[in-house]
């Protein structure tokens, strides 16, 4: 791997958070953000010292609004979660234990966290119920292109009946038994990784990961009160997606292969950590690897205003989404699809089908308007 | 506010008109150096914020007078009415609730740490330490705050101690609103929140439609319930409720709790003991 | 999408400025809107942190809660937008008109309705969690609130329901109803900003509307439209500002906070009044009186309701409610389209591409052919239309034509840029064709497979709008007054 090594420059890799992680199965299809991942580069540093910095930022509000809410479930021991708990799965009075795996004293390492986590979820696997049942806090990894990555996920892993389950705390309301598509559907993939990082842990330590639910537990407020409710939420799609994705990302031998030799994203910080490399040097670099921009990159991935300037100036159609695309039958190109549009350019064979479409359509918008 | 605060301020008004201006005219350059202005004046503006911040002493002018006595005296008041190991949070909550006090989050930040600072200078020299609770690894629990005086058994957190501990601090809630000798919905209002609030998470506890059925379900309904909003628990209900599930949990609890305590004993001095050991040592220790 | 809207992006993105999809409003537009731009503090549900109302370009009504935690504020502001809401509400349900039906009795129907404009979908949906926040709080007993507050409540939810209707104007998202009459030469995602989507439409001098489109996403020179703020003005202007009111609660803190926010809401409102004095130009398409009449019957009707003192809207509909109503949907949705074809040659050209319409010339018609014999005769014209679309309807299909709208013909076969069809419907009652209702030789004419089943509502209340008491479900249990807000974070 010292290809990615060289790729990323003098650097450590940037660790892939959870957040991160699911935004991978994002653009599946995007071999630059494919390597990009794979290298463990900093795309945000990429992307800002490229002058097209990520327009990605989170409210203080909104940050501090989800603490407060994490907090209110967790205190006491998780009272209020084993309350949902006791109603939603019908968990036994007896099965209250919470052991918080990140209240080891100090501040020892990842590894070193990692590995208590280990030895109390394989006692947890081995023995009986009331081995445990609310683990906090406990530090996962997951190998990502030959990466590894560490896991910090506020979540509870929660064990009833010999299987375990996810427990993800989201701060966005759930009112009169609905909340926002989107918000519920991202919570679903990040608490897919940790899933799928939960599974393989158990999987290391010669368990069988089908103990690890594909239920997860969405413990989020309730209607204008800060009560917290639970809902479970299948996230077999998303992990599906997710190990796709992954797997995708292992293979990125072959696209890095392909790459010109001595291609660098080396930002050559200097001794401050500011980059120094001409950024037209870098530009070239990042060109060197083919994108595939969508509209949706705008809200999952750092280089997005990069790449839509690069694809607006290349008069890519993908800028203008996959509807657009798909009413236009994939032609490549504003240009090329303008002039199949006013007869000047011949279609190729394969394309007389959206040239006459076009070519009428053009028609009727110049009889009409 | 300061001077420096205003000027700060008109220089972020200013900065941020400049930035559209030169947006406006394409001065893609002159932009990208006015944000970059921007970052520090606001920066700066921070910190100016912070350092003109009144330090939680002086900010509390209509503090009631209760809360004459020292910060540490007010905490080991609400952790004694508990008798448990509680987190910030909740001995704020009690101590606001039952003791009509005024205590705020950050004023315990940095407690634990003056108390072992003094502990260190010269041990044992007052009457009781606010000290920190134990975990399996015989660390420091985060956030959790005891009293020195307490027996081992009772600072150190097995797994069922959070729920053993919860279970208590309710019935000790709930006991203490019953020693006010008037009927629940008398009580002060924020003593009553605190009830209503301990008693959803325990089964059979609150007055209707929260809890678990099973233990103590016979009692549903029998709360008085009439303040509109919520209803208040009877705090005897309550005591009964949390007592039959702490008799679920106890045995193993107290199994749990002598043996973290009988290793805590084995392994740390004094110190250690108070305020927890370090993660590492033990480790090695443990090997 | 069409591939005519798909073309007018590509032309948007050739020219840098947007193109028209519409020749007319296909949206109601009141003589005097009310504008609404509600913001939200992040992180929150329905925590209102100010907003910006008022019918007069000139004199904006700004609202600020000062510090959105606090559960006496963010009420104090529901009382101050009822206070703004309510008479502008009030005012039109004082001018009636008596409706003459057949066969029934006639009634009476507010001769206007409110029309609140918000910028984009995402306020609707805020509208509506503001009404569901506020409609079932009480005026007396604890937590009570200012009696205009569930009055308030009950009018956003009004609002927030007839925005789902397809065609109303009740509630309009100014993104919504610019994108439906201009393409722009970005994705529709992009097109949600409304900042750049005006900046295609309607660009600055000197600039073209790429150009400003980037320029607008820039929060620092275009503060988003909201509910949302931008998270950097969050973090460097609200959030002191909110922090020095929380400790002093002072004036001039306060004051501090509503300088805040106006400096986010007033471009916005800026650009607000732009969309519609450029809606505003555009003429009204035939079909938009009788949808609005439409949303004033509805209004009416609710009006009344209100006034007898009916329960708040339910908190959800019942599963049988639910099923119909998305039928009733789909088929407002349906008429919908179809007027907006019928009304406008742009729209129908994309029908025309997909092949359920098409134009042509008349070749031949036989206006006095009929079927049948004796009693049973039927005048049934035929017509045979040349045209060069691509016509893709199978015999029997059902048509209408803008020409002639109460008209309707059937496909009676296609040939090769011919299309023979017969008259069914609208051709008068006599032996032969009525004068005028059969196109002559050598008329262009347009034929579509839409139907357009809209009867203006013929009672009371609009049927969207049925409330329970009239058979609906039943509402379920309505507590007292809701679980507090424990404000634990305050
Ligand atoms: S923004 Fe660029 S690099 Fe990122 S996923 Fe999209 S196309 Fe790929």
């Amino acid at each position: 791997m010292d290809r990615l090594d060289e790729l990323r420059g003098p650097v450590p890799p940037r660790p892939h958070d959870a957040r991160a992680i699911a935004a991978l199965a994002a653009n599946p299809g995007c071999a630059r953000r494919a390597v990009l991942d794979a290298a463990g580069i900093d795309k945000d540093a990429t992307a800002t010292h490229l002058g097209f910095p990520a327009p990605f930022g989170q409210s203080p509000f909104a940050i501090t609004r989800g603490n407060v809410f994490e907090a209110l479930v967790k205190e006491s021991g998780c009272a209020e979660l084993l309350r949902l708990l006791r109603e939603i799965l019908g968990l036994p009075i007896p099965l209250a234990s919470y052991t918080d795996l990140g209240d080891v004293g100090g501040n020892p390492s990842a590894h070193l966290r990692h590995s208590h986590t280990r030895r109390l979820l394989d006692r947890a696997a081995r023995d009986g119920d009331d081995a445990g049942t609310l683990y906090d806090h406990p530090l996962l990894r997951l190998d990502i292109a030959g990466h590894t990555s560490y896991l910090e996920p506020d979540v509870v892993a929660f064990r009833l009946g010999g299987r375990f389950h996810i427990v993800e705390i989201k701060s966005f309301s759930v009112i009169d038994g609905q909340a926002e598509p989107d918000k519920v559907a991202a919570a679903a993939r990040q608490a897919a990784v940790y899933v799928l990082a939960l599974r393989d842990t158990l999987e290391e330590l010669g368990h069988d990961p089908a103990r690890v639910s594909h239920d997860v537990v969405l413990v989020c407020p309730e209607n204008f009160a800060n009560r917290p409710a639970a809902t479970l939420v299948d996230v077999r799609r998303e992990l599906a997606v997710l190990r796709r994705q992954l797997a995708r990302m292992t293979r990125v031998g072959a696209i890095v292969d392909a790459l010109e030799p001595g291609l660098t994203f080396d930002l050559v910080p200097d001794a401050g950590g500011a980059p120094t490399r001409p950024v037209a040097d870098l530009r070239e670099a990042v060109r060197g690897v083919g994108a595939r921009y969508a509209p949706d990159c705008l809200s999952t991935c750092d280089l997005c205003f990069f790449c839509r300037d690069e694809a607006a100036s290349e008069g890519s159609t993908d800028l203008l989404g996959r509807q657009v695309r798909d009413a236009l039958g994939g032609v490549a190109t504003v240009a090329e699809a303008l002039g199949l549009a006013d007869g000047s350019l011949i279609p190729d064979e394969g394309q007389e089908e959206i040239a006459r479409l076009l070519r009428l359509a053009d028609r009727m918008y110049a009889e009409v308007s | 506010m300061s001077e420096s605060l205003d000027d700060l301020e008109e220089r972020i008004n200013t900065l941020r008109s400049e930035i559209r201006r030169a947006v406006r005219a394409r001065e893609g350059a002159l932009a990208r150096s006015l944000r970059a202005e921007l970052r520090g004046a606001e920066r700066a503006w921070d910190q100016a914020l912070a350092a003109h911040e009144p330090t939680p002493d002086e900010a509390a002018p209509d503090e009631p007078p209760g809360s004459l006595l020292p910060v540490r005296e007010q905490v080991h008041q609400a952790l004694t009415l508990l008798g448990v190991p509680a987190a910030g949070k909740m001995i704020v909550a009690v101590h606001g609730a039952l003791r009509a006090g005024s205590l705020r989050g950050p004023q315990l930040t940095s407690l634990r740490r003056d108390e072992e600072r003094s502990f260190r200078t010269s041990p044992f020299a007052r009457p009781y330490y606010l000290c920190a609770a134990l975990t399996d690894r015989l660390s420091a629990s985060r956030g959790l705050l005891a009293v020195s005086t307490w027996p081992l058994e009772k600072r150190v957190i097995g797994p069922l101690s959070p729920r053993v501990d919860f279970l208590t601090t309710a019935i000790r809630v709930a006991e203490h609103l019953l020693r006010l000798d008037e009927p629940a919905e008398q009580a002060p209002p924020g003593a009553q929140r605190l009830l209503a609030r301990l008693a959803q998470n325990i089964p059979g506890a609150a007055p209707y439609g929260t809890g678990t059925p099973g233990a103590g379900a016979a009692v549903r309904g029998a709360g008085p319930g009439v303040v509109p909003g919520f209803a208040v628990p009877d705090p005897a209900v309550v005591v009964k409720a949390a007592r039959a599930e702490l008799a679920v949990h106890a045995d193993a609890d107290a199994t749990a709790r002598a043996e973290i305590a009988g290793r805590a004993r084995d392994r740390l001095r004094d110190p250690e003991r108070l305020f927890g050991g370090a993660m590492l040592t033990l480790a090695r220790r443990e090997a | 999408m069409s591939t005519l809207a798909a073309l007018a992006r590509l032309r948007a993105v050739h020219t840098g400025a947007a193109q028209r999809l519409a020749t007319v409003r296909h949206c109601h537009l009141s003589e005097r809107p009310m504008v609404l731009i509600p913001l939200r503090l992040a992180g929150e549900a329905a925590a209102p942190l100010a907003a910006m109302a008022g019918t007069d370009p000139a004199r904006p009504r700004l609202l600020v809660v000062p510090q959105p935690r606090d559960r006496d504020l963010r009420f104090a502001f529901a009382a101050e937008l009822a206070e703004i809401l309510l008479p502008y509400i009030e005012g039109l349900q004082k001018a009636t008109e008596t409706v003459e039906r057949r066969g029934a009795e006639p009634f009476e129907r507010c001769v206007d309705a409110p029309q609140v404009i918000v910028p984009n979908r995402s306020a609707v949906a805020f509208v509506q969690l503001l009404g569901r926040s506020t409609r079932f709080r009480r005026a007396e007993g604890e937590y009570a609130v200012h009696p205009s507050v569930p009055v308030l409540g009950r009018w956003l939810t009004f609002l927030a329901q007839r925005a789902q209707y397809p065609g109303s104007a009740s509630l309009l998202a100014a993104t919504e109803a610019m994108s439906l009459h201009w393409a722009t030469g970005q994705s529709a995602l992009e097109d949600a900003n409304l900042a750049s989507l005006m900046g295609w439409i309607d660009p600055p001098p000197g600039m073209t509307g790429a150009e400003a489109a980037r320029e607008a996403e820039d929060p620092l020179v275009w503060p988003p439209a909201g509910p949302a703020t931008d998270p950097g003005f969050d973090s460097e202007v609200l959030a002191p500002a909110i922090r020095a009111y929380a400790e002093t609660r002072s004036d001039r803190a306060a004051a501090r906070v509503g300088e805040a926010v106006r400096s986010q809401l007033e471009p916005t409102w800026r650009l607000m009044w732009r969309a519609v004095g450029l809606l505003g130009a555009l003429p009204a398409g035939p079909g938009v009186a009788a949808r609005w009449e439409g949303d004033r019957a509805s209004f009416t009707g609710f009006a009344a309701q209100l006034a007898e003192g009916g329960p708040p809207q339910p908190k959800r509909d019942g599963a049988v409610g639910a099923a119909s109503r998305l039928a009733r949907m789909e088929r407002a949705q349906a008429s919908y389209d179809a007027q907006r074809a019928y009304d406008d040659p742009l729209v129908m050209a994309g029908h025309r591409l997909t092949g359920e319409a098409f134009t042509g010339t008349v070749l031949a018609a036989d206006p006095d052919h009929a079927e049948g014999e004796g009693r049973g005769r039927k005048l049934r014209p035929l017509l045979t239309v040349r045209t060069s679309d691509p016509v893709r309807l199978a015999a029997g299909t059902r048509l209408g034509t803008p020409e002639r709208r109460g008209q309707q013909a059937e496909v009676v076969e296609i040939t090769g840029g011919h299309v023979t069809l017969k008259i069914v419907k609208g051709m008068g009652r006599g032996r032969t064709a009525s004068p005028g209702s059969v196109p002559e030789v050598g008329e262009r004419v347009c034929y579509a497979a839409l139907t357009d089943e809209y009867q203006p509502p013929a009672s009371l209340p609009a049927p969207e709008d049925t409330p329970w008491t009239h058979g609906g479900p039943p509402p379920e249990h309505v507590p007292a007054v809701e679980e507090p807000d424990e404000e634990e974070w305050a």
